[in-house]
């Protein structure tokens, strides 16, 4: 049988025999016969022919010859014999058998021996040994048992699936800490996936900031995941124990700890004297960054390959927490930085409905060279630019942010458009050749006023940037007449200027190259251009300006499909007018009139 | 609005006169009646979800039947969102459970409905942050990296983008946060969802119980993937130019009036041609040949609306079936479709 065994995976799996399967059934265990095994495993592999089933020669044929004595071979066997009678009687018992079955005796019944586990097929204890019992019918219903002691197979190959177990368990610890969490999660997850592997219950402490201490705790449940909770203690109410894994040390002595813990409530569905529990810190960077306590019943005893997972799990659990911290610490300062260089959304202006959008090119940046705004003047008119610097990210960003800063500072001692857009070509000139990095940027700078019988006045200086679009009152696009050079590349530039008058319900859209120049179609190369945002804006004059803007990011988006892009930005002005009611703030609690009165009005 | 509402619910005569605001584009009006329900009584989930949903439906059905153009049903959804806001703002319900994302997958527009479970979702006590319309995956990361959430809700409307949503939940996965998806893009009973290995809800009343059965969400089969291993959704991606080419120069051969087409109209074509190519991607994707169908049935509705003969689908799909004829998933998905396109052949469009 067990021959059959190897030869099946020889010939599968080739020269090389690496199961379990094999480790179980090739090794003879008590090591009395390994040489056999060698070469029997040389001579399957050379391919030599195999046979099937390990008969054994025909006794009968060459009896006067030098016969082998097969009751002397047979005592080598590594399994022990047993031959029984017709009636059951025990008639052989080879010494094997003697030595692993003493309660067998020749001349007895085998049932008297009182083996209760003994059946065919079987594998049971009996004496501290492993046994395995295969029984086989001989002529005159007689029958033979073969009792193999595999105890020290069985051993290893537990040993190895086991250590198999732990490897898979810590890939899988890997896979789910190995990327950047929240530190909650992070927290969290350790807990979690302690359990069951680690313990019935695991409690992550986290070093105490300012005297207080959060905690995290998975216990099993009948269900496949744990139950998770967390909380926070005051530093001065933890255990010992916990406080010597904090500064770092194992602690050995844990009896005191379990009852601790269990008293006060820690350990869920455990009580103190049929549990174990053991205390590892989480390396950190140089002080822990916390201590998991693994606890569990006392079958199963944390031995010393349990205790090395279990610092191996708290070495990567220590790891994923401490890049946690780092991550949230650097993403806090990054979003601090960002908020300040993102577009303000333009100030409330009479008349003037607004709509913007924005897209970056960096997705996970919220910030590019693309930018818009607005400042409202005393007069009762607001300033408004839409523009692009020259460079990408962060670098560029800056840059917008030092031109916004600029613009709200000059709009205050120049309305006009044309020389405040003047006034900042110089300031950035300044700026730029002071740093001696050539920055510039094109942008539309205007100024917009409203009518007081509707509609609105815009007059627009250019900055070398895309001209504007209208939208009228018919659905028609009017593309407007601007021009002008970059600013803050040379001392005097050429700068245009336009006015435009728009109706209630008209629209002027500014927006950056990333619209035009997005790049996709039928191969992904071809540029969106002008026509195709003029036809999409076109016809939708009944459009409020945040659709509008919204509906521009859209197209631009749909015909990128996914590809690259560069930033984005789009600001829209629509001229409300009087035929439209003032807006009113909408999270506004609105005043008593009934909504049934007001529709009335509607025009 | 003289008539009293019913037990939580929406009185007859208000229907009419809502979507008569969103035909009119007229924002403030569209306000007062939702406020006017709001004041006499009716939840603002109630709102929500049998005013404001089921006009923005009717919004989607009158653009479908050519009844009204982008540009209408653009301005409608606007006023729709805007409503959104003030129910949410006179509501003004106060947090007390942990912080939910919700936000649209990347190349999704259709905002409202995941608008909609974020205000019911808050309505029941969450505190929840809405990303709004296309959002990318690096940016959603990104934001779950500083702030720690219970959850997170994504919505697809286009079965289409489910490969995109595939990659958005596991990168929301690997952030160790519980993912639930909804949407018309998981299929009508969610079966994509299950698909893909995410939980998947109906509506927002049933994504905001699941969210707060935090085990549940975790609760969630794997991912069947497994037909993935025959690359032919891969293939098909790198084969989508020289498809869309083959069908147009195919189109203007065997119909020369495409050939006078206005630049418009031929980026249309253009667009619908990479949209059968993209839904065909997204039924290998998935592996169910009933996505395409539904998708194909679909457009032939849109298109004998607009006046384009259904045999201009039939015979595109034969020519993407000719061209992939090395692919056996998708020539089978083309010729369930193309079947499908021949018995619709007959029905006059409405």
């Amino acid at each position: 049988m067990r021959r059959l065994v190897v030869v099946r995976l020889s010939t599968r799996s080739g020269a090389q025999l690496v199961t379990a399967a094999d480790v179980r059934d090739s090794d003879p265990g008590d090591g009395r016969i390994s040489a056999p095994r060698a070469a029997r495993a040389t001579a399957w592999t050379a391919g030599a022919p195999a046979r099937q089933t390990p008969s054994l020669p025909a006794l009968a044929a060459d009896r006067e010859h030098a016969a082998p004595d097969w009751s002397e071979v047979v005592e080598h066997f590594r399994e022990g014999l047993v031959v029984c009678d017709a009636r059951g009687v025990v008639r052989h018992v080879s010494p094997v058998a003697e030595r692993l079955l003493p309660e067998v005796a020749p001349g007895e019944l085998l049932a008297a021996a009182g083996i209760a586990a003994l059946a065919d097929g079987a594998e049971f204890t009996h004496h501290g040994r492993r046994l395995r019992a295969r029984r086989v019918p001989l002529s005159a219903a007689r029958c033979c048992w073969y009792v193999e002691d595999v105890t020290e197979s069985v051993t290893r190959a537990d040993a190895l699936l086991a250590e198999r177990a732990r490897s898979a368990f810590l890939a899988v610890v890997g896979e789910k800490l190995g990327n950047p969490l929240h530190p909650d999660r992070a927290a969290a997850a350790v807990v979690r996936l302690a359990v069951p592997t680690l313990a019935e219950v695991a409690v992550l402490v986290l070093a105490p900031r300012s005297g207080r201490a959060r905690w995290w705790r998975a216990a099993r449940s009948d269900d496949d995941a744990p139950v998770v909770d967390s909380g926070v203690l005051p530093a001065v109410d933890l255990p010992a124990a916990i406080v010597e894994g904090l500064d770092g040390v194992e602690p050995h002595t844990l009896d005191w700890l379990v009852e601790q813990a269990v008293e006060a409530g820690w350990l869920p569905g455990l009580t103190a004297a049929e549990s174990c529990a053991r205390v590892v810190p989480l390396p950190g960077r140089d002080a822990p960054a916390g201590v998991l306590l693994t606890a569990r019943r006392v079958d199963r005893w944390y031995d010393e390959a349990d205790v090395e997972l279990v610092r191996a799990f708290a070495a990567r659990a220590g790891a994923a927490l401490t890049t946690a911290l780092l991550y949230r610490d650097q993403a806090e300062v990054a979003d601090t930085l960002q908020a300040s260089l993102v577009p303000v959304e333009p100030a409330e202006a009479t008349g003037v409905q607004w709509g913007t959008a924005y897209r970056p090119a960096q997705a996970g940046l919220r910030i590019g060279g693309d930018f818009y705004g607005s400042h409202r003047l005393v007069d009762g008119g607001s300033v408004f630019f839409l523009g692009d610097v020259s460079g990408k990210g962060v670098e560029a960003a800056v840059f917008t942010g030092q031109l916004r800063q600029c613009l709200q500072a000059l709009h205050r001692v120049e309305s006009q458009p044309g020389r405040l857009l003047k006034l900042l070509n110089d300031a950035l000139l300044e700026t730029s050749q002071a740093q001696g990095q050539g920055r510039f940027a094109t942008m539309v700078l205007g100024v917009v006023r409203a009518h007081r019988e509707g509609g609105l006045t815009l007059t627009m200086a250019g900055g070398g940037h895309l001209p504007p679009l209208v939208l009228r009152g018919s659905g028609e696009v009017e593309p407007v007449p601007l021009s002008g050079m970059l600013v803050g590349v040379v001392p005097d530039p050429r700068i245009g200027e336009v006015t435009v008058r728009l109706e209630p319900g008209e629209t002027c859209l500014l927006y950056s190259d990333g619209v035009t120049e997005a790049r996709g179609g039928r191969r992904g190369n071809e540029q969106f251009g002008t026509e195709r945002l003029v036809h999409a804006v076109g016809g939708c004059q009944r459009m409020p300006a945040p659709a509008l803007a919204e509906r521009v990011e859209q197209v631009t988006c749909d015909w990128l499909a996914h590809g690259d892009h560069d930033d984005i930005a789009v600001l829209a002005l629509r001229a409300t007018g009087p035929v439209e009611r003032t807006p009113r703030h909408l999270h506004a609690v609105p005043d008593a009139t009934g909504a049934a009165e007001l529709r009335g009005t509607r025009p | 609005m003289t008539a009293a509402p019913t037990a939580g619910g929406i009185p007859a005569g208000v229907w009419p006169a809502y979507l008569d605001c969103l035909q009119d584009a007229d924002e403030y009006a569209a306000v007062e009646v939702a406020v006017g329900l709001l004041e006499a009584g009716v939840p603002a989930e109630r709102v929500l979800l049998d005013l404001v949903a089921p006009a923005q439906a009717e919004v989607g059905e009158r653009w479908a039947r050519n009844e009204w153009s982008v540009a209408q049903e653009h301005a409608a959804t606007h006023i729709s969102e805007r409503v959104v806001a003030a129910v949410a703002g006179y509501a003004n319900p106060r947090p007390t459970r942990g912080r939910v994302v919700v936000a649209c997958m990347d190349g999704e527009w259709h905002a409202l409905p995941p608008r909609l479970v974020a205000e019911v979702l808050r309505l029941r006590g969450w505190q929840v942050t809405f990303l709004g319309a296309s959002v990318p995956a690096p940016h959603l990361v990104s934001y779950l990296h500083r702030h720690d959430a219970h959850a997170v809700a994504l919505a697809c409307a286009l079965p289409m983008r489910l490969p995109h949503a595939h990659r958005m939940i596991e990168a929301c996965r690997r952030v160790d946060v519980p993912v639930v998806v909804g949407g018309r893009g998981f299929g009508v009973d969610g079966r994509w969802a299950r698909r893909l290995g995410v939980a998947w809800a109906s509506g927002a009343p049933s994504a905001a119980d699941l969210i707060a059965d935090e085990r549940a969400l975790r609760r969630v089969p794997p991912a069947e993937l497994s037909h993935l291993a025959d690359d032919e959704y891969t293939s098909l991606l790198k084969r989508r130019g020289e498809l869309i080419d083959g069908a147009l120069a195919e189109l203007r051969e065997r119909d020369p009036g495409t050939r006078d087409y206005t630049p418009s109209q031929l980026d249309s074509t253009v667009s619908d041609l990479g949209y059968i190519v993209d839904f065909l991607a997204a039924a290998l994707y998935v592996d169910d040949g009933a996505l395409f169908t539904e998708f194909v049935d679909w457009l032939v509705e849109i298109l004998t609306s607009r006046g384009v003969p259904a045999a201009t689908v039939g015979s595109t799909l034969e020519h993407y079936g000719r061209v992939l004829r090395d692919f056996p998933r998708a020539t089978r998905f083309l010729g369930a479709a193309r079947s499908s396109v021949v018995a619709a052949g007959g029905v006059r469009p409405r």
